[in-house]
């Protein structure tokens, strides 16, 4: 407990370490809203091309990272 | 890589692949290798753990474990830190749930989603076999046990090392009940 509290108290501060550990959570937490909101529009229809451009990526781009292997 | 690994240590491996495999998982991960060795018995591995008196903690784990994986698998120093900038994690995942239902944050989608098929190990996972290997090196043991991984666990940055020291279970406590104090590294 007393490591995640000390992270928190410490989040403003200048540390390189806790605004990098912060981005690269934050960057885990993105990824996995855009895997929801993708797996949402493919059940309901939506193409893969209809969904890359609303993300602002390439056709190819979104089918790989998210398309059934 | 396995030939050195004892018969406890092989275990606690096939172990992690059948709680990935329960939980619906698409990769096996440190976490799986974590909850694979909550169920170990009579190795050494499980007697540290009894030692630091983890054995009564394995709900907790578990537990916390569980709780991790829905919040997107961002460990609770994550989620503090990004409370620190403003960002509510358990808000949004407790959002995303209501309208695409409980577990959809969690990494590698829903459990139902993912019941059969091969199951590779992830880079988190070989990263604490390959640690479990310098730890057996490290101090000169030839053969990799169950307790060489759980070490590796404690050392390598994540999700299970947070679990295990909110629990008692670090490095140096796991190598004094080990090793004995007199191993222990200074400080």
């Amino acid at each position: 407990m007393s490591g995640a509290t000390e992270l928190a108290d410490r989040a403003g501060d200048r540390d390189p370490r806790v605004g990098l550990r912060a981005v690269a959570a934050l960057r885990r937490l993105l990824e996995q809203l855009e895997a929801v909101q993708v797996r949402n529009a493919r059940n309901q229809g939506w193409s893969w091309q209809e969904i890359a451009n609303e993300l602002g990526v390439s056709r190819q781009a979104v089918h790989k990272k998210h398309g059934r292997h | 890589m396995f030939e050195r690994f004892t018969k406890e240590a092989r275990e606690v491996v096939a172990g992690a692949v059948e709680q990935a495999e329960a939980a619906g998982a698409k990769r096996v991960d440190a976490e799986h290798l974590l909850l694979s060795l909550l169920d170990r018995e009579g190795s050494r591995g499980s007697f540290a753990l009894v030692a630091l008196g983890f054995a009564e903690h394995k709900e907790s784990v578990r537990r916390a474990l569980e709780e991790t994986r829905r919040r997107a698998g961002l460990s609770q120093a994550e989620t503090d830190a990004l409370a620190g900038l403003g960002i509510d994690v358990t808000d949004i995942v407790a959002r995303v749930e209501e309208a695409h239902g409980a577990g959809s944050m969690a990494p590698g989608g829903l459990a139902e989603d993912r019941k059969s098929g091969h199951r590779p190990f992830g880079k988190g996972a070989k990263d604490v076999l390959a640690a479990a290997l310098r730890a057996a090196a490290t101090r000169r043991d030839r053969r990799i046990g169950d307790e060489h991984i759980l070490l590796a666990l404690t050392l390598r940055p994540g999700v299970p090392a947070e679990v295990l020291a909110d629990h008692g279970v670090t490095y140096d406590s796991l190598t004094r009940v080990l090793y004995g104090a007199g191993e222990a590294t200074a400080g």
